[in-house]
């Protein structure tokens, strides 16, 4: 492999990189600021990506889609939240990863049934289609968009949480759900707040990843798996470990590619595991 | 005691009804004949189970009476679990006794089903696109529509290179699984034989998403051709994303195997243009037997058929072709009668080869058009080449009777 | 879990469900579902009796088939060898992994589960020489002899399949109502305090996962000789999330929720998917339901219903 090539690939990986954070961000916001696991993140994704097919099928730009789908994302994740979650609060972990499997399970069928089992496409918006040429690099104008969003994401994000006093709270709720309670905060109102934005961050990539590689019922398993690895690599429950995760997982993957891509799934599983056994708080992680 | 007898009683009461289908099944079975078709309608392959489905259903309703019987489609629906499909056809044929069986939804299935139909002393008739099905795992009870690996390499490459004698450097994407490797090691030989420079190769799993790394890799080595020797969704995005990276400008694009229709509305006409596929069917075709299937389709959804009906149409087709030749509902006599049978087909004139049970037919090679060139909405691609590209049985490694 | 007598009324209704099974539903279903119904079991005894959410037995499931389907085919080992064989090839991979995992806690323990069942299907795909790839492992032996009998049809495979799980089903009974069971259960309530008291609970739970790795891995062969063939499906994520469900669904406060849970997930696939091929959502919507009302599942219910009968009788 040439020097030139490699360069690529490690470029490209901190492309995937940054388009896997935006996948795994709501997932590690809910797990920081709420202590569980959220299966029906793919879910929400693939939600997400088909109210994108769905309006720009009918012609709508993409552009009010990627307004719209989040929303949607948001709403739904809102009910979720209000209907079925909340009583899971109380109990064992165990039922809530079921209880959100199960939903996850549930979303993915009703896709299927209002849209059929095929893939579909959802084409990139005209003003972001073509290539640039960096250098000696060709890159899609789509996938720098959507890498520059994901960085405008996480700082917007990181500004929220860590600067302004709806951050705080979420914070502290996090860390003691009671005080914050006695402080005269709805710490019901709290939770739902994060989980509302875990599914918008979860609908927003949903919507962006649709362009880059259609939309199909199942691709809602493949972003949970790659969530997950993230975010376990990361730390779970840090939006920094997000982005750490999701820049090495990218890594990873792109220089594999070149290098034993037939081991390239392995590795990443493998990789989750040695994380969890060696250091289960993740690369940036406290426990 | 008694009350968990009750309890247990409730429990058992439930099952009951669900026996019912199996009891109503024999029951049926003697007044008219049901035609089984196995297709996955939930799980993994949903998306092409339930369009094959379609197909041989509406097939079996077409032809309504064979060999004096009336028929009756009856679904087996394997959940995209192949021990289910294997688990099934073993009851279909030693339990319930019904000898015969259509379908697959993909090539674990159809090896798997093909084996147990054997077994039993059945005939099945599928659509699973590997190899091996007609070459070394073939077998009396078996027989199989769909141009395999061997043929869409040969139908697709060869005349590409006959059209580009200048298209010299090939590099190859493929999927690291049974079936992709099949493509790949075909596509090596045609290679090798017409002097073409394989600059390489590049691996991918079952569940990868992500090409970008594999095309940057095919990109630094400046193809002529960039050939995707895989199936199903993978091939989709291998195309969307090699196009994003502008792949389009200095190379053509070749997908060795695509399902044709449901695929290019899936790809949208900009992805389309300019871009060679392998297809098993396509509806344009005119053909006397394309014509009386499009007309069903018609009738049936308002739109044209694709591939994934067309393949549950023909399997169905034939089973009851060789059952009206033969005159008869039994294994042997319909496997006889079918070997070196001639008919109408989705295709055109198929012949079912009798050496490997294989239906020797066109595989095309399709180039995508312009948006602004196409007709009507499902007027995707151009056909520029139809091939019936076989291997002899003797080199198919298919030893039968054994 | 449940009352610590051994055997007791719950063994007596397994026995007759067993018994039943291939009265009310077509024979080769049966079947499989006692192999499921093993599978589950080995998700019951590790959520149920020591309180480790497993999203991973499908591993274990799938090593044991893979290696039983490799030695009846390649190796012409008999039939009661290779289901033994199964069952030391999951109890042994699970005791391996299994030591790793089990130091760490609540969802780290459900993500590494996961993590290690994805890495198994990924090598099955790997050695697809050995496995077949995702076209599964096909010609594995059919006519099989226990002891002179020959087992090649349907009815002789269930007494076989169902012979087996009652067995297993016995043991784990009889695990859980010994000293080592109540050391689990206890480990399952406050795992804190059972270490306070000396008990050395890693190796409890590693000897657990192991327990609970044969199971499966025996599953796994049976199943597969059933079939005469090994499935893909078998190693996949989906079939340890399968097994979760219906675990769930039967309750894994006792080991005969397996078989409950079993049974109903079954059953209502194999009527649902013709009527609607959405089942899979009303699935999702009892699962939600079970957790939230009926965290005992089914097995539970009955349990419960039978109490208010008992009541009502009894004024």
């Amino acid at each position: 492999m040439s020097i030139q090539l490699l360069i690529f690939q490690i470029l490209n990986g901190i492309g995937i990189g940054m388009i896997y954070f935006l996948l795994s961000a709501g997932l590690t916001l809910i797990f920081g600021l709420m202590r569980f696991v959220n299966f029906t993140h793919g879910a929400l994704y693939l939600l997400a990506a088909y109210v994108a097919f769905a309006l720009t099928r009918s012609g709508i730009s993409f552009w009010i889609a990627l307004l719209l789908a989040p929303l949607t994302t948001t709403f739904v994740a809102i009910v979720i939240e209000r209907l079925i979650l909340r009583h899971t609060y109380r109990m064992a972990h165990e039922a809530q990863i079921l209880i959100t499997f199960a939903t996850a399970l549930f979303i993915q069928e009703m896709v299927i049934l209002a849209f059929g089992p095929l893939g579909q496409n959802v084409s990139v918006p005209p003003q972001l289609s073509g290539v640039v040429f960096l250098g000696p690099y060709v890159y899609p104008v789509y996938r720098l968009a959507v890498v520059g969003v994901a960085a405008v994401v996480a700082l917007l994000v990181w500004l929220l949480i860590e600067r302004t006093k709806t951050g705080s709270i979420l914070r502290a709720g996090s860390e003691k759900a009671e005080m914050v309670g006695l402080l005269g905060i709805n710490v019901d109102l709290v939770f739902m707040a994060t989980f509302a934005l875990g599914g918008a961050l979860a609908g927003l990539a949903g919507v962006l990843a649709a362009p880059l590689r259609g939309v199909d019922p199942f691709m809602s398993a493949e972003a949970l798996g790659i969530a997950f690895v993230v975010v376990v690599v990361g730390g779970l429950g840090t939006l920094s470990g997000a982005l750490v995760g999701g820049l090495l997982i990218g890594l990873v993957q792109s220089v594999m590619s070149s290098v034993w891509p037939e081991g390239a799934q392995f590795m990443i599983y493998a990789s989750m595991a040695l994380v969890l056994l060696l250091r289960p708080a993740g690369l940036l992680g406290r426990n | 005691m008694i009350d968990r007898r009750k309890f247990v009683g409730g429990v058992a009461a439930a099952p009951m009804f669900l026996a019912a289908p199996a009891f109503v099944r024999r029951a049926n079975a003697q007044s008219t004949l049901p035609i089984p078709g196995l297709y996955s309608l939930s799980g993994n392959f949903a998306n092409v189970g339930s369009a094959m489905n379609d197909g041989s259903a509406w097939a079996v309703e077409q032809y309504g009476t064979v060999a004096g019987n009336k028929l009756n489609y009856m679904l087996l629906d394997d959940r995209g679990d192949v021990g289910e499909a294997v688990r099934k056809v073993n009851d279909l044929m030693a339990v319930q006794r019904i000898k015969h069986l259509v379908g697959a939804s993909n090539s674990a299935v159809g090896l798997a089903a093909q084996r147990e139909a054997f077994l039993r002393g059945g005939i099945y008739v599928h659509q699973a696109g590997a190899d091996e099905a007609t070459g070394k795992d073939c077998n009396r009870s078996t027989f199989r529509w769909t141009a395999a690996c061997y043929s869409a390499v040969n139908s697709t490459v060869r005349p590409l290179i006959d059209k580009y004698p200048n298209a010299k450097k090939w590099y190859t994407i493929t999927g690291q699984y049974v079936f992709g490797d099949s493509l790949l090691s075909n596509c090596k030989e045609v290679f090798a034989e017409k002097g073409i420079q394989h600059l390489g190769n590049s691996y991918h799993s079952l569940s990868d998403r992500e090409y970008s790394g594999f095309i940057a890799s095919a990109l630094a080595t400046s193809p002529d051709v960039l050939a995707i020797c895989n199936f199903g969704n993978q091939t989709l995005d291998v195309i969307r994303q090699a196009i994003s990276f502008g792949m389009k400008r200095n190379t053509k694009i070749l997908a060795v195997w695509s399902t044709g229709l449901d695929q290019f509305q899936a790809l949208g006409p900009e992805n389309c243009e300019d871009v060679y596929f392998g297809c098993n069917y396509w509806h344009s075709v005119d053909s006397p037997g394309n014509r009386r299937f499009a007309e069903i389709v018609k009738k049936k959804t308002g739109e044209v058929p694709n591939y994934l009906q067309a393949a549950g149409y023909a399997v169905a087709q034939m089973l009851m072709e060789g059952m009206n030749k033969a005159n008869s509902t039994e294994a042997d006599a319909i496997i006889k009668s079918l070997e070196g049978l001639t008919y109408e087909g989705p295709t055109g004139t198929e012949t079912i080869r009798a050496g490997d049970h294989q239906v020797i037919k066109d595989y095309y090679l399709m180039l995508g058009k312009p948006k602004a060139a196409m007709k009507d909405k499902n007027d995707f691609c151009d056909v520029v080449a139809a091939t019936k590209a076989f291997l002899p049985v003797e080199k198919t490694g298919c030893k039968m009777g054994v | 879990m449940e009352a610590r007598m051994f055997p007791n009324a719950t063994t007596f209704v397994v026995l007759v469900l067993l018994l039943g099974l291939p009265f009310v539903v077509p024979t080769t279903l049966a079947i499989q579902i006692a192999a499921f119904a093993l599978g589950t079991l080995s998700v019951s005894v590790l959520l149920g009796g020591v309180g480790l959410l497993s999203f991973g037995q499908g591993l274990y499931l799938g090593v044991g088939a893979y290696g039983a389907g490799i030695l009846l085919r390649d190796f012409q080992l008999g039939l009661l060898p290779s289901l033994a064989a199964a069952a030391v090839l999951g109890g042994f991979v699970a005791c391996a992994v299994g030591s790793l995992i089990v130091r760490r806690q609540g969802v780290y323990f459900v993500m590494l589960t996961l993590a290690f069942a994805q890495m198994g299907y990924f090598a099955m795909l790997a050695f697809k020489r050995f496995t077949g790839g995702e076209n599964g492992l096909t010609g594995v032996p059919r006519l099989l002899s226990l002891f002179g009998y020959a087992i090649d049809d349907a009815r002789t495979m269930y007494c076989l399949a169902a012979g087996i799980f009652f067995c297993v089903f016995l043991l784990t009974q009889r695990l859980l109502a010994s000293p080592f069971g109540s050391v689990l259960a206890s480990i399952k309530q406050n795992e804190a305090r059972s270490e306070a008291l000396g008990y050395a609970v890693g190796l409890y739970k590693t000897a657990a996962f192991a327990f609970a790795g044969a199971i499966a891995g025996l599953a796994g062969g049976l199943h597969v000789l059933s079939l005469g063939f090994v499935s893909p499906n078998n190693i996949e994520l989906e079939m340890s999330q399968r097994l979760l469900v219906m675990g769930i669904i039967g309750g894994v406060s006792s080991p005969a929720g397996a078989l409950a849970g079993a049974i109903f997930y079954e059953a209502v696939a194999e009527t649902l998917s013709l009527i609607w091929p959405r089942w899979l959502a009303l699935i999702a919507l009892l699962l939600v339901a079970i957790v939230l009302f009926v965290p005992g599942g089914l097995w539970s219910l009955g349990a419960r219903l039978t109490d208010l009968a008992r009541r009502r009788k009894h004024g």
